[in-house]
């Protein structure tokens, strides 16, 4: 559609949508400049926007106090972890969702997608229970396992979406070329299903990192991934504005970048392909 | 080598048979045209052929082995797809040579191949694209080459054309025909459009509802159509099919008249009628006459192909006059009357 | 291109996805039921004795379950209001053309991917907190009485700070829906002479009657869930105007042991959430077959 929108129009706008984006991004802003303020400035009255004396001691203080690595380490080994496990359950599965549909093929996949819908209070107790008799809580493999399972079906979701834009004929064609299974596999089916593997692997591990209902139910010191670390900053001893916001910066910033390389997998990978 | 030999074929989804008993015989070296409307079960028939479907019953036999069980890659066939079915992330050589690296030649081979069918196809110069990079037309080639350097015991074409637009479609019609009649490999061809057949084939085989209602050459089934259904299907525009009082005359429940069999004249003749819309093509007018009072469907309309130069006004009153040595006869089951 | 030899392989590769999920989805569950049953305190160990209804009972007739059920639907309401029209008049504004669209546009979605324990403490101290948050001197600033908004207004508070969280989903799923809006649809609505609001009205709204369902549902599921918000912010309280459903059967399966009556909340929530979820299947079921 290439019509002509005028300038002044376009002006406007463009002051609209700009002044809107950083009163909704705002919070985060405010949190990135805080945590770059003594603590001191971080409370001062009225705040200081950005004039006040840069610092980054809030960073070393925090990695000190609670040792943000582990954290960020448990983080690492539990996003990555369920997701690549998830992935590796999940491709075949949606493999021969894609490829070999069947009569029920639609009814896995809406039962699959019923399990996500499971409250997770629903089931809390029980595996709270199993966890504690097991030596599973504050275990990352214990969370990794949970976390597998309750983003399984948004990874097999995303994987049959991408699978089925890839023309059966494709397919049919290689099995003509001479193509048996595995070279099927090997030669086309991998590298054109690469880029959906990708971004699925990207969503997962960004919802995994954020997840803050079984990470926060399950682990307590040794497991903790971040989303708790940071809740324990939640107690009044805690309330130091510059050293909160550091270890939130830190907490957020990896997952931002990844984030904002994935929003049109996120609106896909959420809405379970209802939307593209 | 390519004898192709289906017997007693069937094909059911479900409960569904949608090919229901055939038999047919493909001979070495003939361009075998499967045409029909859509839904009739040609591509299902191609795909049996090419194993891309599991028959449910009967037997198929490529060069007198035994092929119903073989998967597609053991066939020795090669199929033309009708979105080309080009591999998106591989550049156009790796996509010729993929069936020769299927096939565990070496490189230097594979080289060598791909090279000779670019130059007959014009790609040498786009070898090293991906197809994204490629017209339609150029597509078309790729997956023609693709097809024709593994030297398969037949060519399988699946509505090729369709996504072509209607020039270069003509083009890659000829094409085709010159690669035939230069590998005298045995070729079976899908398509929905008749003139493609007409053109194309050694042999057309008429589909409806999985069944063949007639097999022969172009002129065999332009000349003698079999029943009713093949004579409205072969043949453009498409034959006049007149039954009644005035097939009665002739001793048949029905009568057909093509067009180009039909003399217009505005003095006289055996029916009268009035010009509706008239097509100029310039070398031909086709005139829909209207009014003739002959039973001839529901549009009540009759086509004639006249001179260029013919002048007939929306309107006027005209004349037609039936060869009558090309006038076809058929029963009341649709049969041609001998 | 399905033959039999792939059927075979194909139910072999679906399986352990299959197996997993029904494990998952069978076992807790099952034993959440049979818990709900018994009278099951982990501070008093000893015999678990069945007693039926009784958890139910006392769950369902317990004033808390009425408050937290309000809270519930009061949270997802609003939420759910503020977040779909502000979503449309969003991706409406980013529909449009002007000079640095990709950058607001990251700066808009830029708040989903921050974890919700982050902005959960972030609103809470540095925005809302009454004596050093920005909100109170923004309020003196303007000569008022500093508002305790998470003592005050809890409920209230904590919706504003969920939907600032999912308000960028909602817009990028609306937006994306706009854009998939053929501009020939609505070059032959200004042909016919509408103008903005009938297009928007019989136009675009239509067209975004799916993605605004979808919206809905989806978040439906995620905001019944609320929890780690509601445990960094206010614990629930002031007594329980902050409570929800979810955060009442933590507080007595895992603040205050009881086993049993956790138990039986948590199959209320389950159904709560079953009903709507088929509302969503069947939205998405649809979508399969297009």
């Amino acid at each position: 559609m290439a019509r002509a929108v005028s300038t002044q129009r376009k002006a406007l706008v463009t002051v609209v949508a700009w002044v809107i984006g950083i009163v909704i991004f705002f919070p985060i802003l405010w949190t990135i400049l805080t945590s770059f303020k003594t603590e001191a400035e971080a409370i001062a009255s009225p705040p200081s926007f950005l004039f006040f004396d840069w610092t980054t001691e809030n960073y070393g203080e925090v990695q000190a106090r609670s040792d943000y690595f582990r954290h960020f380490w448990n983080s690492v080994i539990i996003s990555v972890g369920s997701t690549v496990l998830g992935l590796i359950i999940a491709v075949p599965a949606a493999w021969a969702m894609a490829f070999v549909p069947g009569k029920r093929t639609k009814d896995v996949l809406m039962w699959m997608l019923s399990t996500k819908m499971l409250p997770p209070v629903g089931v809390l107790i029980p595996i709270y229970l199993l966890f504690r008799d097991t030596g599973l809580l504050d275990t990352r493999i214990g969370l990794v396992g949970v976390l597998t399972l309750i983003n399984l079906p948004i990874i097999v979701w995303m994987l049959y979406t991408y699978f089925k834009e890839i023309p059966g004929e494709i397919l049919e064609a290689c099995r003509m070329d001479g193509a048996m299974l595995k070279e099927e596999i090997l030669y086309i089916l991998t590298p054109m299903a690469v880029p959906g593997i990708a971004s699925t692997l990207l969503l997962n591990v960004i919802l995994a990192w954020n997840e803050a209902f079984w990470t926060l139910n399950l682990t307590a010191a040794k497991a903790a991934p971040l989303t708790a670390f940071i809740a324990s900053y939640s107690s009044p001893e805690g309330l130091f504005y510059a050293k909160l916001s550091a270890a939130s910066t830190m907490a957020i910033a990896p997952i931002l970048i990844l984030g904002w390389f994935s929003q049109k997998q996120l609106v896909r990978g959420l809405t379970f392909g209802a939307v593209k | 080598m390519g004898n192709i030999t289906l017997s007693k074929v069937t094909k059911s989804f479900g409960d569904v048979q949608v090919i229901p008993p055939l038999d047919l015989d493909i001979r070495e070296g003939e361009f075998v045209v499967f045409v029909g409307p859509s839904g009739c079960g040609k591509s299902t028939l191609l795909r049996l052929i090419a194993g891309l479907e599991d028959v449910t019953s009967g037997e198929i036999r490529i060069d007198d082995r035994n092929a119903t069980e073989l998967p597609p890659a053991k066939r020795g066939l090669a199929m033309v797809f009708q979105s080309y079915a080009l591999y998106p992330h591989m550049s156009v050589r790796k996509n010729i040579a993929f069936p020769l690296r299927m096939a565990g030649l070496d490189k230097a081979e594979q080289d060598r191949k791909v090279e000779a069918a670019a130059k007959v196809l014009n790609l040498t110069d786009y070898l090293d694209r991906r197809p994204g990079q490629l017209s339609g037309g150029q597509r078309q080639r790729v997956a023609i080459g693709r097809a024709i350097v593994r030297e398969p015991a037949a060519f399988l074409f699946d509505e090729p054309l369709s996504n072509l637009d209607a020039a270069l479609r003509v083009g890659m019609r000829l094409e085709i025909s010159e690669l035939h009649e230069r590998l005298k490999t045995t070729m079976i061809y899908v398509t929905h459009d008749q003139v493609e057949a007409m053109t194309m084939a050694d042999k057309i085989v008429v589909l409806r509802a999985g069944n063949i209602e007639q097999v022969g050459s172009p002129l065999e089934l332009y000349h003698k159509p079999r029943n009713l259904f093949v004579a409205g299907f072969i043949g453009s525009p498409k034959m006049n099919l007149i039954s009644g009082a005035e097939a009665a005359k002739h001793d048949a429940k029905h009568i057909g008249i093509r067009p180009e069999h039909l003399k217009a004249s505005k003095e006289s003749g055996v029916w009268k009628g009035r010009v509706g819309v008239s097509e100029h093509l310039g070398s031909d007018t086709f005139i829909h006459v209207h009014d003739t009072g002959l039973a001839v469907g529901e549009e009540d309309m009759v086509t004639v192909r006249c001179d260029g130069e013919m002048d007939a006004r929306h309107g006027d009153t005209i004349w037609l006059t039936p060869d009558m040595e090309r006038l076809h006869r058929f029963d009341d089951k649709g049969l041609r009357i001998t | 291109m399905a033959t039999q030899h792939s059927r075979a392989a194909a139910r072999l590769m679906i399986s352990p996805a299959v197996l997993l999920l029904l494990a998952w989805m069978i076992v807790p569950l099952a034993m959440t039921l049979y818990f709900s049953t018994l009278r099951y305190n982990l501070l008093m160990p000893g015999a678990n004795p069945f007693v039926g209804w009784e958890n139910y009972h006392y769950f369902l007739t317990d004033p808390a379950f009425t408050t937290a059920l309000v809270n519930t639907l009061l949270l997802v309401g609003g939420v759910l209001v503020i977040t779909v029209v502000g979503g449309i008049l969003l991706g409406l504004l980013l529909d449009q053309p002007f000079w640095g669209q990709g950058i607001v546009r990251i700066l808009v979605i830029a708040p989903f991917f921050v974890m919700p324990t982050v902005s959960a403490l972030v609103w809470k101290n540095m925005f809302m907190n009454p004596v050093n948050g920005l909100f109170a001197y923004l309020f003196k600033a303007v000569g008022l009485q500093p508002f305790d908004f998470l003592a005050q207004a809890p409920l209230a508070s904590i919706i504003l700070i969920v939907s600032w969280q999912w308000l960028p989903f909602a817009t990028l799923i609306l937006l994306t829906a706009l854009q998939s809006l053929d501009s020939e649809q609505l070059e032959a609505a200004e042909m016919d002479g509408a103008g903005f609001f009938s297009k928007f009205f019989f136009i675009m709204l239509p067209h975004l009657a799916r993605a605004i369902t979808v919206v809905i549902l989806i978040q439906t599921i995620f905001l019944l869930s609320i929890f780690a918000e509601i445990l960094v912010t206010t614990n629930g309280g002031p007594g329980l105007a902050s409570t929800n459903l979810t955060y009442l059967v933590y507080a007595q399966s895992l603040l205050q042991f009881d086993v049993g009556l956790g138990s039986a909340g948590g199959i209320v929530a389950v159904i709560l959430a079953n009903i709507v979820a088929i509302f969503l299947m069947r939205m998405i079921g649809k979508n399969l077959d297009a």
